[in-house]
Order: C-alpha cells, then sequence, then structure tokens
C-alpha cells in the first residue's frame, strides 16, 4: 500500500516535471543543432548534435561581454535589495507609525504603474543626471524594489514578535536586532528575494535597451534581441543565446534552494 | 521613543531616496501628460483637460483590451494560485530527488518571457506540437492555428501564463510552509486531527500573509500583462491588453503620449480598487 | 623643475589636440551575426581614411529600436546618423528632427529612392538601399499541376489559374501564402495588388482619398478570394516556412527569403516573378532604408561624409552581398555582376522599376495602421469588403 502510494508520487512529480520543462528542453535540443536546420519534429529527433552555435556566440558576438555585465549588473542589484527590502520591510512591518503606512501605501502604488508610462520620464531623468548609458542607470533606480518590500514585509508580520521583545528586554540595540536576530529568521524570503530580484533583472529588457547604447555596458536580453534578425529567426543561435541566459539563473536558484528549505528550524519559539 | 522612530526612518531611507530621486518625477510627468494632447515626436502641445479620458472610455478598443484583461485576470489568478500551492504541498515534503522536482517545477519563471513567448509561438503555431497533441486527444485545432483564432489565442496565451508563473509562486508558498512551526502541527496530531483537517485549521490560515501578498503580485502582474501578447499575437485576434493598448498608443504609431498616459492611469485606478478589496478581504477574517 | 611640469602640460596639451577627433554616432539595425562584421569593418575604414573622426555605433532591435530612435529624438539627445526606413521619414522631418539633405544632379542621377525622402519638396534622408516585393513560386508543384518549366504567371487571370490548380494537387498542399494580421506586413501584401488593379490611396493632387474606390474594392476581392479558396494561413515566417516545405504555390516575399534558401542550403526550385497585373505585369510595393542626418547634430559635416561613404556604390555592393539585399539604392552597384548574374535578384531590380511607395506622409504610420485594419477585417472578420474599404476611407478623410 505504502510502496503504491509513493509510485503514485512519483508519477506525479515526473508526470508534472515533463509538462515543466518540455518547452526547455526543445530549446536545449534546437540550441544543439547545426544552424540552417529545420526544427521539424522529425529533425528534432535525427538532427546531429553540435555545440557550433555556443562556440559561433562567443567568438562572432559580444556575447561574453554581455553576458559579464549582466552578472556585474545582476549581482550588485540583488545584494542592495536584500539589504534595502529587507531593512525598509522590517521598518513597515514593525514599527507602526503613520509614516510607515504611507510608506507602505507607496510601494503598493509603484507596483500599479505600468512600466511604459514610465519609460520616457525616466530616460530624460537619467540623461539629466548625466548617467545614460552607464552602469549607474541600470543599478541605481533598482537597488530597493517595491515587490521586495511587500514579499519581505509579509513574511515579517507572520514571525511572532517574542524574540525580538526579548532581546530587547536584555538591551540589545535597535541595528543589533534587525540583522543579528530577525535577518537569520528571514533566510527562506531573502532567499526568495534573491532569485526573484536575480532573474527579474536578469530577464530585463526594456530599461536597459532604452537606458544604454554602448556595447561595453549593454546585457543580455539586449544581445538575445539582437540575435532575432529582420525577417527571419535563426532559432538555433537564439536558442544557444537563450540557453546561455538560463544556466547562471538555473545556478543561483540551485545555490540558494538550500536556504529555503532549511527554514528557521533555528529560531525555534513560536506564539 | 524618539530614537525608534529615527531608526525606524532610517531604515526607510534606501526607499525613500529611490522614491524621490527615480519615481516620484516620471509618474507626476505621465499623470500631467495624461491631460495634455502630447505627441512625442512633435514639439508642442495643448491642454485638454478630461478629453482623453472622456475620448477612452467611448474607444472601442479601448474596451475591448479592458474586456481582454478582465478575462485574463480572472482565468489565471485562481488556476496559477490553487495550482502554486498544491506543487508547493506536494514538493514540500521530504523524498528522494526533492532539489530535482522543485528546480524543475521552478524553471520556467526564471526563463525570460520573450524566449518563452517565442518557444510558444511555435508550439501554438498549425501543425506545432500543442496542435498535434490535440488531435491525438480527439479535438480539432483551430484551422491556422491557436494564436491566430479569436475563440482560442487570448486562452492559449493565458494557458501559457499560468504554465510560466506557478513555479513561482509555489516557492514562494514554500518559503510561507517552512514558517509555520512544526509544533503546530504536532500538537493537533496529539489531539488526534488527520491531515486535511491540519491543512485547513493550521497550514492554510497560517499561510494568509504570504497568500495575500500573491494574490495582490498576481493580480498586478495579470493587469500589467503584456510581453506575451507583444510577442505573440501583436493583440490581434482579440488579444489586446490594457497594457497592450497603452503601449501601442504611447509607443508605437503616432507615439500619442497623452492619451497612453491617460489609459495607464485609469488601468492604474482599477488595480488599485482591486488590490485594495483583496486587502479588505483577507484582513477582516482576522490576522494571525 | 618649474620647466619640466611646463613641458610635460605643453606635452598633454598637445596630444589632446591632436585626439581632439569628431565623435558622431549611428544607430543602425543590422546586427545579425552574418551582417554585422561588414558594418564594423565599413566603419572601421571610415575610420582610417577619415583620422579625425570617429564612430560610435549603436545596435537597434527590429522589435523596439523605433521607441528608442523616438524616445531619443524627442528629448533631444538623437544621434547624429540615424537609420530610418522610408515611412517614418515624412513624420520625423515634419516635427524638425531631420537636416535638411541637399542633392546636387550627381547624387540625384545616381541614386534610387530620393522622392521617398522628398517632404514638401525637401529631401531629409539618403537612400542606402531599397526593398520590394516579387512573386515567388515552386516550380515543382507547377510542373506537377501541369504547367511546363518556363511558366510564369503574368495576368491576374493566369495568375489565379495557377493557385487553383496547385491548390487542388492535394488536400495538404495550399496555392498561396496568406499573411496573418501582422502589423507592418498583411498591408503590404494587398497594397501591390490594389495597385494592380489600378487603385490609388489619395488623387494625384493629394486631395481626396481614393481607397473605397471600384478599383480598390476589385482588389480586395480578388486577394480575398485567394485568402478564402487556397489559402495556407499564417504569419510571414510561417508562410515562409511552409512554402519552403513544399507546401505552398506561390507567396509574396521579400529578398530575404533568397538569402533564406542559401544559408539553409535548400535544394529549391525556385520560380521568380514579377507581381501579376491586368494584362502585362503589375505594381509592387517599395521601401527602402534611409540614412538621416539629426538636425541637433554638431558634427553634420562628418556625418555627411559618412553618410556618404556608407552609401557609395562600392560599399552597398560589400552590404548588400553579406545582406543578399537585392536592391541597392545606387544606381553603379546595381549594375555589377553580383546583381547581373542572378535571375532572382534581376527579377527584384525589374520589380523596382515597376513598384510603388506609400505617399510620403508624416500621418502615413497611422493610415498605414487603418488599411491594415480594413484588410484584416474583411479577410478575418465579417466585413464586407467594401465596407471595409468604406469605412477606412472615412478613418483616413477624418484624420487629414
Amino acid at each position: 500500500m505504502k510502496f503504491v502510494k509513493k509510485l503514485l508520487r512519483y508519477v506525479l512529480l515526473f508526470f508534472i516535471l515533463g509538462i515543466m520543462v518540455f518547452p526547455l528542453l526543445w530549446m536545449f535540443r534546437v540550441s544543439l543543432m547545426e544552424s540552417g536546420n529545420s526544427i521539424s519534429f522529425d529533425n528534432l529527433l535525427t538532427a546531429s548534435f553540435s555545440l557550433q552555435n555556443y562556440i559561433d556566440l562567443f567568438t562572432n558576438s559580444q556575447i561574453g561581454k554581455y553576458l559579464y555585465n549582466s552578472i556585474f549588473v545582476g549581482l550588485i542589484v540583488t545584494v542592495g535589495n536584500i539589504v534595502f527590502c529587507f531593512m525598509t520591510a522590517y521598518t513597515i512591518a514593525r514599527y507602526k507609525y503613520i509614516v510607515n503606512k504611507v510608506l507602505f501605501v507607496s510601494v503598493i502604488l509603484i507596483l500599479m504603474i505600468p512600466i511604459h508610462i514610465i519609460i520616457i520620464p525616466m530616460y530624460l531623468l537619467m540623461v539629466n543626471f548625466g548617467i545614460y548609458d552607464s552602469y549607474f542607470a541600470l543599478i541605481l533606480p533598482w537597488l530597493v524594489n517595491p515587490i521586495g518590500i511587500f514579499l519581505v514585509k509579509q513574511y515579517i508580520e507572520s514571525i511572532p514578535p517574542a524574540m525580538e521583545e526579548a532581546a530587547r528586554i536584555d538591551g540589545a540595540g535597535e541595528m543589533r536586532i534587525l540583522f543579528r536576530i530577525v535577518m537569520p529568521l528571514c533566510k527562506p524570503v531573502l532567499a526568495v528575494l534573491a532569485i526573484q530580484v536575480f532573474f527579474t533583472n536578469w530577464n530585463s529588457f526594456l530599461f536597459p535597451f532604452i537606458l544604454t547604447q554602448s556595447d561595453s555596458v549593454r546585457t543580455l536580453p539586449v544581445a538575445l534581441a539582437l540575435l532575432q534578425g529582420h525577417q527571419a529567426i535563426d532559432w538555433q543561435h537564439l536558442m544557444a543565446g537563450s540557453a546561455i541566459a538560463v544556466i547562471p539563473v538555473l545556478i543561483v536558484f540551485i545555490v540558494l534552494q538550500k536556504q529555503i528549505v532549511s527554514g528557521i528550524t533555528a529560531g525555534g519559539i513560536k506564539q | 521613543m524618539k530614537q525608534k522612530k529615527t531608526t525606524a526612518l532610517f531604515l526607510a531611507l534606501p526607499w525613500i531616496v529611490t522614491l524621490l530621486l527615480f519615481w516620484l518625477y516620471p509618474i507626476i510627468y505621465s499623470f500631467i501628460v495624461g491631460f495634455t494632447d502630447k505627441q512625442l515626436l512633435s514639439k508642442t502641445f495643448q491642454w485638454v483637460g478630461f478629453d482623453n479620458y472622456k475620448a477612452l472610455l467611448s474607444d472601442d478598443s479601448f474596451l475591448l483590451a479592458l474586456k481582454n484583461t478582465a478575462i485574463f485576470v480572472v482565468g489565471t489568478i485562481p488556476l496559477t494560485t490553487i495550482i502554486a500551492l498544491l506543487l508547493a504541498l506536494l514538493v514540500n515534503k521530504q523524498f528522494k530527488g526533492r532539489g530535482l522536482f522543485r528546480a524543475g517545477y521552478f524553471l520556467p519563471s526564471i526563463t525570460s518571457m520573450v524566449v518563452i513567448a517565442l518557444i510558444f509561438t511555435n508550439l501554438f503555431q498549425r501543425g506545432g506540437y500543442i496542435a498535434l497533441l490535440a488531435e491525438m486527444l480527439g479535438f480539432t485545432p483551430p484551422q491556422h492555428g491557436f494564436l491566430l483564432d479569436s475563440s482560442t489565442a487570448l486562452f492559449s496565451i493565458m494557458a501559457m501564463d499560468v504554465w510560466m508563473a506557478v513555479g513561482y509562486y509555489m516557492l514562494i508558498f514554500l518559503a510561507g510552509l517552512k514558517s509555520i512551526p512544526q509544533e503546530l502541527y504536532e500538537a493537533a496530531r496529539i489531539q488526534g486531527a488527520g491531515s486535511i483537517r491540519q491543512f485547513f485549521s493550521i497550514t492554510l490560515p497560517l499561510l494568509k500573509p504570504v497568500a495575500l501578498f500573491i494574490l495582490v503580485i498576481n493580480s498586478i502582474k495579470s493587469f500589467q500583462v503584456f510581453v506575451e501578447i507583444f510577442v505573440m499575437t501583436q493583440g490581434k485576434f482579440e488579444t489586446s491588453t490594457m497594457v497592450y493598448f497603452i503601449y501601442e498608443a504611447g509607443l508605437t504609431t503616432k507615439f500619442n503620449f497623452g492619451y497612453a498616459s491617460a489609459a495607464a492611469y485609469i488601468l492604474f485606478l482599477i488595480v488599485a480598487v482591486f488590490s485594495f478589496m483583496q486587502f479588505r478581504l483577507l484582513k477582516n477574517r482576522g490576522t494571525v | 623643475m618649474k620647466k619640466i611640469y611646463l613641458i610635460a602640460v605643453l606635452v598633454i596639451l598637445q596630444a589632446q589636440l591632436l585626439s581632439a577627433k569628431t565623435t558622431i554616432s549611428w544607430w543602425q539595425f543590422w546586427t545579425d551575426p552574418s551582417i554585422k562584421p561588414v558594418i564594423e569593418e565599413m566603419t572601421a575604414e571610415f575610420e582610417k581614411q577619415n583620422p579625425d573622426i570617429e564612430v560610435e555605433l549603436t545596435d537597434l532591435t527590429w522589435a523596439n529600436g523605433r521607441e528608442k530612435i523616438v524616445i531619443a529624438f524627442a528629448s533631444g539627445t538623437g544621434p547624429d546618423v540615424v537609420e530610418l526606413g522610408s515611412d517614418w521619414i515624412a513624420e520625423f522631418a515634419v516635427n524638425g528632427h531631420l537636416a535638411e539633405y541637399t542633392v546636387d544632379e550627381k547624387a540625384q542621377e545616381e541614386f534610387h529612392g530620393w522622392e521617398m525622402a522628398t517632404f514638401q519638396n525637401k529631401v531629409y534622408a539618403k537612400p542606402w538601399f531599397l526593398g520590394t516585393r516579387v512573386l515567388f513560386g515552386n516550380r515543382d508543384l507547377l510542373t506537377k499541376a501541369g504547367y511546363d518549366k518556363n511558366f510564369a504567371p503574368v495576368t491576374f487571370d493566369q495568375f489565379k489559374e495557377a493557385v487553383y490548380k496547385v491548390d487542388s494537387l492535394s488536400k495538404k498542399i495550399y496555392g498561396f501564402g496568406s499573411n496573418a494580421p501582422e502589423k507592418h506586413r498583411l498591408y503590404k501584401k494587398y497594397l501591390p495588388f490594389f495597385w494592380s488593379f489600378g487603385a490609388k490611396i489619395f488623387s494625384d493632387d493629394n486631395r481626396l482619398c481614393l481607397l473605397a474606390s471600384d478599383y480598390a474594392v476589385n482588389a480586395l476581392n480578388y486577394y480575398k478570394e485567394l485568402h478564402d479558396s487556397c489559402g495556407y494561413v499564417a504569419n510571414q515566417r510561417g508562410i515562409e516556412d511552409a512554402f519552403l516545405d513544399g507546401k505552398v504555390g506561390f507567396v509574396i516575399s521579400g529578398d530575404w527569403l533568397l538569402k533564406r534558401i542559401e544559408n539553409e542550403k535548400l535544394n529549391f526550385n525556385l520560380l521568380s516573378t514579377l507581381i501579376p497585373g491586368e494584362k502585362y505585369p503589375g505594381k509592387s510595393f517599395m521601401g527602402g532604408e534611409f540614412l538621416a542626418i539629426n538636425k541637433n547634430s554638431k558634427n553634420k559635416k562628418a556625418a555627411q561624409k559618412f553618410v556618404d561613404f556608407i552609401t557609395s556604390p562600392e560599399n552597398q555592393v560589400k552590404f548588400c552581398k553579406a545582406n543578399r539585399s537585392a536592391n541597392p539604392s545606387s544606381k553603379t552597384a546595381a549594375s555589377d555582376d553580383y546583381f547581373t548574374s542572378n535571375t532572382h535578384l534581376q527579377t527584384f531590380i525589374k520589380q523596382l522599376q515597376l513598384a510603388n511607395h506609400p505617399p510620403v506622409d508624416p500621418n502615413w504610420v497611422l493610415f498605414e495602421s487603418i488599411i491594415e485594419k480594413a484588410v484584416e477585417d474583411a479577410l478575418f472578420g465579417d466585413r464586407q469588403t467594401a465596407t471595409a474599404l468604406y469605412e477606412a476611407r472615412k478613418k483616413i478623410e477624418a484624420l487629414r
């Protein structure tokens, strides 16, 4: 009985896995075909494998530089968000001042503005600040983001404040409480935040495209968009580029998912 | 007390600075532009008061976009949320290869939307895999492909969206599940509560803050659906959504920025009301 | 000590003076791995010939490039030189963003396409290379349908008959590749028939919109019949996939199809011929890529030099070879062996003589979307052809 249950569970797990990864397997398969091949079903099964598209991308295009830019910008923005979203979220969750209520409303409202309407004034702003076409334009405005604040705030609110109060009675300073006690408790959500920020930033296209113009600061999604030709799609090179784009995020995910798994068993006490 | 207040403000400083430096100006700018007939390339413009807003409410393509967005929101949110929760429960238990399944389920949500949309355009086309699958199951796929038919195009994109988003919300539910103390379950077990009972009396109520986050974020994102429409159908075959409409009005053809801004603020208002209701709904049932 | 310091300062100053280069920025769309190297090679060659000028190259994407150009120009930060599609020029010009271009007699004689950059008697950009659409057919299918190996449809009747014959070969074979409503694509398929049937968008004195004339309705009926009875409906790429796969008899397409056949090393029995007409070959659609200079540019002279360099006959041949473009704007370039020795490229060069371009009007992009909507409604919606065109005419008139 137990065995049957276990078997059923794995059948289900694999079935879902199949649905979830199939399109991406297709992507990897196409990326390993010689350019110019048809991407019809028969061909997917029979065509030979080749790494040529990846080699082409790294030798003929600037993709290495774009990749570096994406990693550089992505890491800084992610670290910034972990610290800043956490700080802001904590203050909104724990200090019940009017200002904080206003802050929270501002967080939610910013989320609701469609970005296409922001992009032109944002461009003007960057030009006037003198940071158009520089790393600063890709980093500064994005160091703290409303979704992140909201996410962490919701999480902190689900943690009982008992431990903080105990520490406060022991005479610990606010900063100490914040970074030594609350932050470790928030590990799972900060891991989620890090993944989310990293991949959003990693895949972000419109702002980096509008806010930069030189190859030296442009990021990977821009390179991917440039791979799409005028009239025809070179599927093999495009999919190779896309695969290159997926791999680093996958690594970040695998590294961080342990944090989500580990949970807050360390904390222990609850209500 | 005063020191505490200073700390509170200090902690919020990064957000306040970002808000003032980078967000305030664009928001005010676009809001004001909504009351003008500003076209991007033209150097002159005029005040038109509420004309843009009035014109929008009698613009058929705007109303169609509104309707499609509503279908999109109502259709995807419950599905995404429920599937994500079920997936989270499925991979939360201890078993071999758990990490692999989690990574696999999450994979779609870390892939660029543009790439996913391109892949699915291919899968949805006539003679594509999804059409073949439909035929195998005894359905007749649309003659020209799923995306070139008004009765299937929007639903196809919605299905893709659910597929893509569930992994991300699964992850958030997972983090939420981790914040529930195991002691509660032990206590319940001692009292003889079965696993279904435990789910409804412990898991679900304690997941409320996380669920609120998921609902709000997912609705905002769904109200703002754009990239998939842009890549897959360009708003044809009754798939145009609000943000696609805004994009088309403001950043293509005549670059009618005033009109687009007005549309954006109508959307803003709708989302704000919708989110407010969600906050209310989940708060009234008492906090954890 | 002081002396050394002074000398050092002088040396630095002089070095700076010597390196006081003019920098011009160029925004362009050709990022394809097979063609980007040629773009880079040309700019490098230019810099070599003009050591005092430096060229800053920015790539634009097809999907969002236009937005970037518009946002930059709208905020006064546009590049010195920009690649513009022919249908955009009037809109940028009317808003005072483009420098006027003086065309001498020699240039007038040498280059095709000036009329597409001429707005209110002033020229605002230089033609780089042009594009038109021709009719492609699958010879193998035509042979199966009973045609001899030299057959090429010339008239509407011949074409329709051939489409039907191919279509009836098998259930899985279609006569005509018909475009789904894809922006900037669908109307370019209708307009060749529109013009070939004798219709006009505006009257010669530009006063009236003639979009709903009998000619126009007949053309749309003809096109709709092909679409309804023999059409393989997909987006442009899908149609071309199916055509190259041997499933479609005829498609209307541009020179990129030749490039694709070559890139994918397809062994395809291709027919290329002029768009059909009433009795003689009809008119096709013509557009082009132009190089324009920003009115606010501080280096107009250098920019001009650069534009002339890129559009020189030699560089056009080089570019067109890499991109397999069939229609250089330069007449000297077009007489190069590369173009004259290839029958398919010759079809394009002939077709260009028989091609119309859309009216040069700052509102054209808007009119275009209205016309496209009418065709879409007639083919995919429930509108009668005449009603759809009539509504489009009304909308266009309201805007003028």
